[in-house]
C-alpha cells in the first residue's frame, strides 16, 4: 500500500494538469497579493485634497443640522435588534477625516478573508486534478491493464486517493505560507501589523491547518467522484451543476436549507463558525412583513457535517470499485 | 489429470445493459489450458473470449462457476498469482500522455521490480529508442510491443493474449506469433485468442473453441481436426460447355459409389474423403472424365472452426 500510493503520487506529479493546476495556484495567489498591495497604497496627493473638501463640506453641514443628525441617529439606535453596537459606535458624532478616504489595511483583519478565499482556491483545484487523476484512468481504459498488476482493488483505490491528497499537503502548505508571508511583509511597509497579537496568529495557524487538511480532503474526494463517474469531464460537470443548482439557485430560494449545504459548512469549518441570513416572514392582520435574520453555523457542525460526507463518499467510492467490471 | 495452467468449470457471465437488456456472454464454459505451450482460444466474434479472459484476471466479476489459475481459486487467490501472469486484453491500454519509458517504470514500482528491468524489456522488445516518446504517439505495433514489454517485467509464467495481431501488418502478426513460439518453447503457456483461425493454427499446440460462450472442441490440434476426417479436394472437369451439367453428375455419382462425400459448387466438385487426390483423377479417367483442375483445400482448423461454428451466427445473444 506504501509502495502503491508512492507510485500513485509520482504519477500525480509527473501528470500535465497536476502541473497546470499548482501554476495556476500559485499565480492567483501571487495575484491576489498585488490586489493587498494595491489596496495598502496610500492615498495620493490628489486624494488626499479632494478628501479635504468632502471633510470640510461635511463639517459644514454637520454645524447646521449636526444636532437633529443626532438626535435622529439616537431615535434609530433605541430600534435596532439585539446585541446592539455601543452608541458611540452608531453615532460617531461630528465627522473625522478617517471616514473620508481608504480605511487602514489591518492585517488580523484582512488575514481571515484572504485565508478564505484561497481556501476555495486550494479545494477547487484540488478537487479538479484529483478528479482527472483518477477519472483518465478509466476514460483512457489504463485501469485495466493496472488491475493486472495489481489486482487488489482496494489498495489500488486507497492509494489513488492517498496519493491525491498527500500530493496536495505541500501545495496547501506552500500557498498558504506565500501568501500568509507576504500580506504580513506588504501590510507591515504599508498597514497596520501591530494588532496581530499571538491570539491572532494562532487562530491564522489553525484556520491554515483546516485549509491544508480540506485541501487533502478536496483531492481526495475528486478521486472518488473520477472513480464514481469515470470521467474527468464527467466529474467536473457534476460538480459545476451540484454548486450552481443546489448551493447557488436552491440555496438562495430556500435559505433554511444553508445549514445542510456544503459551501456554509465549509465557511464553518474553515473559518471557525458562519453565518448566514434567513428571511423571516409573518403575516399579521392582513400584512405581511418579511425581515432577515442572521444566524449562525457552529465550527463543530461543520466538521461533523464534512466529515460524514466525505466519510460516505469514500465508502460509496470503495464499493462501487470493489465490484464493477473494468472494461 | 494434467497440469492446468487454467481451469474453469460452468463459468457463466451476463452482462446487463444500460437498457437493462441482458446479454449472456459466457454460459457455462468449462475451459481447460494444459501448462507450457501454445493454446489458441478460438471463437467468433461475441463468443465470449474476452469475457473470459477478463473473468479470470478479475477484471469482470463471474456469475457463476469456478476458475483456477495454476491452481489457485481466481479472483479469490489471484494476489497471489499475478506475478505470475502476464495479460493483454484487447488494445493494450497504458497512460496516453507519458512515455512508454514512464508508463513502464511506473508498473515496474508497482510490482516491485527493479527499475533496471524496464530499459531490459524495451530492448526485448525493440522499443528503447522510442521509449522516451508519449504513449499515444505510438503506432499499434509499438502499443501493442509495449504491452507485451510490460508484461515481462513480471516475468511471467503463463501469458494471455487477447487478439494480439489486430490490426497488425503481416511483419508485426509475424514478430508476435515469433514472440509467442519462443515463449512457448520456453516453457511458459501462452493462451492466444483469436477469431482468425490461420493466425492460432500455426503456433498453437493445443485449442479450444467456444461459440456463444460454450466450449464447442478442444484438444491438440491434430486432434480436434482429425474429428473432421481426410483433407478436402477441389476437382474442375475438362468439358465441353453444354455437357458440363451430365459429366458432373456422372462424376458424382462414380465417386460417391466409391464412399467418397461430394458436392457441387458451380464449376467445381467438392471430394471430402480421398486418401489421396491421385485416387480422384484416377477413378473418373477410367470412366473417361479427365480433370483440368484438381487443388487441393486446406483442411484445417479453419474449416473444422467454420462447420463447428456455422450455427452459432455471430454468437452472444440469447
Ligand atoms: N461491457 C459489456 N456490456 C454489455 N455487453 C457486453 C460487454 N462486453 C461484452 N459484451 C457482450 O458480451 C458478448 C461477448 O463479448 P466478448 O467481448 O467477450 O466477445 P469476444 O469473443 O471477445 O469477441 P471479439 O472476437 O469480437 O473480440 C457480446 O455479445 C458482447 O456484446
Ligand atoms: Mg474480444
Amino acid at each position: 500500500m506504501i509502495r502503491l500510493t508512492g507510485v500513485e503520487l509520482r504519477r500525480l506529479i509527473a501528470r500535465r494538469l497536476t502541473v497546470i493546476g499548482v501554476g495556476g495556484v500559485l499565480i492567483i495567489t501571487a495575484l491576489l497579493l498585488f490586489a493587498v498591495w494595491r489596496d495598502a497604497q496610500p492615498m495620493s496627493a490628489a486624494e488626499q485634497r479632494q478628501n479635504q473638501i468632502y471633510l470640510e463640506e461635511a463639517q459644514k453641514d454637520w454645524k447646521l443640522n449636526g444636532a437633529q443628525y443626532q438626535k435622529d441617529c439616537e431615535a434609530q439606535y433605541q430600534s435596532q435588534p439585539d446585541p446592539k453596537p455601543s452608541l458611540k459606535e452608531f453615532c460617531p458624532g461630528p465627522p473625522t477625516i478617517d471616514q473620508f478616504g481608504k480605511p487602514e489595511v489591518v492585517f488580523a483583519e484582512l488575514m481571515p478573508d484572504l485565508l478564505q478565499g484561497v481556501s476555495y482556491l486550494l479545494v477547487g483545484i484540488a478537487f479538479l486534478v484529483g478528479a482527472s487523476f483518477v477519472g483518465a484512468e478509466f476514460s483512457s481504459g489504463a485501469i485495466g491493464n493496472w488491475l493486472t498488476f495489481e489486482p487488489r482493488r482496494m489498495r489500488v483505490y486507497g492509494s489513488k486517493l492517498l496519493g491525491g491528497a498527500i500530493g496536495f499537503v505541500p501545495v496547501a502548505v506552500v500557498v498558504v505560507a506565500f501568501l500568509t508571508l507576504g500580506a504580513f511583509v506588504i501590510v507591515d511597509q504599508l498597514g497596520n501589523t501591530a494588532s496581530t497579537t499571538g491570539k491572532v496568529w494562532g487562530d491564522l495557524n489553525e484556520t491554515s491547518g483546516r485549509i491544508v487538511l480540506m485541501t487533502a480532503v478536496g483531492a481526495a474526494l475528486g478521486g472518488v467522484v473520477g472513480v464514481l463517474l469515470r470521467h474527468t469531464a464527467a466529474a467536473i460537470g457534476l460538480v459545476m451543476g451540484y454548486l450552481i443548482l443546489i448551493e447557488g439557485v436552491f440555496g438562495s430560494f430556500l435559505t433554511k436549507a444553508q445549514p445542510w449545504l456544503v459551501r456554509l459548512n465549509f465557511d464553518a469549518f474553515i473559518g471557525h463558525g458562519a453565518t448566514y441570513w434567513v428571511q423571516q416572514c409573518e403575516s399579521s392582520g392582513g400584512s405581511y412583513s418579511c425581515t432577515s435574520v442572521e444566524k449562525h453555523v457552529s465550527f463543530e457542525h461543520g466538521a461533523w457535517y464534512l466529515g460524514i460526507t466525505a466519510v460516505a463518499l469514500v465508502v460509496l467510492g470503495a464499493l462501487v470499485f470493489r465490484r464493477r467490471d473494468v472494461n | 489429470m494434467p497440469d492446468l495452467a487454467i481451469r474453469t468449470q460452468a463459468l457463466r457471465k451476463t452482462y446487463r445493459t444500460r437498457r437493462g437488456k441482458r446479454v449472456v456472454a459466457v454460459q457455462g464454459l468449462d475451459l481447460e489450458v494444459p501448462i507450457g505451450g501454445v493454446h489458441g482460444f478460438l471463437g467468433p466474434n461475441g463468443s465470449g473470449k474476452t469475457t473470459t479472459i477478463r473473468m479470470l484476471l478479475g477484471l469482470v466479476r463471474a456469475d457463476a462457476g469456478t476458475m483456477t489459475v495454476f491452481d489457485q481459486v481466481v479472483p479469490d487467490r489471484l494476489p497471489d498469482i499475478v506475478g505470475r501472469v502476464g495479460a493483454i486484453v484487447e488494445s493494450p491500454k497504458f497512460f496516453p500522455a507519458f512515455s512508454g519509458r514512464k508508463n513502464l517504470e511506473l508498473l515496474a514500482d508497482a510490482i516491485g521490480a527493479p527499475r533496471q528491468r524496464v530499459g531490459e524489456v524495451l530492448a526485448e522488445t525493440s522499443l528503447n529508442d522510442r521509449g522516451k516518446d508519449k504513449f499515444k504517439s505510438y503506432s499499434l505495433g509499438m502499443k501493442q510491443r509495449l504491452a507485451i514489454a510490460a508484461t515481462l517485467l513480471k516475468e511471467p509464467d503463463l501469458l494471455i493474449f487477447d487478439e494480439p495481431t489486430n490490426g497488425l501488418d503481416p511483419a508485426g502478426i509475424r514478430e508476435i506469433r515469433e514472440t509467442m513460439r519462443y515463449l512457448g518453447q520456453q516453457g511458459r503457456t501462452v493462451l492466444v485468442s483469436s477469431h482468425i483461425l490461420a493466425e492460432v493454427e500455426q503456433v498453437a499446440d493445443t485449442v479450444s473453441i467456444i461459440g456463444h460462450g460454450r466450449l464447442l472442441a478442444s484438444g491438440t490440434v491434430a486432434e480436434v481436426i482429425g474429428g473432421s476426417g481426410k483433407p478436402t479436394v477441389k476437382v474442375a472437369l475438362d468439358t465441353a460447355a453444354g455437357e458440363h451439367a451430365a459429366n458432373q453428375e456422372r462424376a458424382t455419382s462414380i465417386l460417391t459409389s466409391a464412399g467418397l462425400s461430394v458436392r457441387a459448387e458451380g464449376k467445381y466438385l467438392f471430394v471430402d474423403g480421398a486418401e489421396h487426390s491421385a485416387d480422384v483423377t484416377r477413378r473418373l479417367a477410367q470412366q473417361e472424365l479427365y480433370v483440368s483442375e484438381l487443388i487441393p483445400v486446406r483442411a484445417g482448423l479453419e474449416s473444422v472452426f467454420l462447420e463447428l461454428t456455422a450455427d452459432e451466427g455471430l454468437g452472444g445473444q440469447q
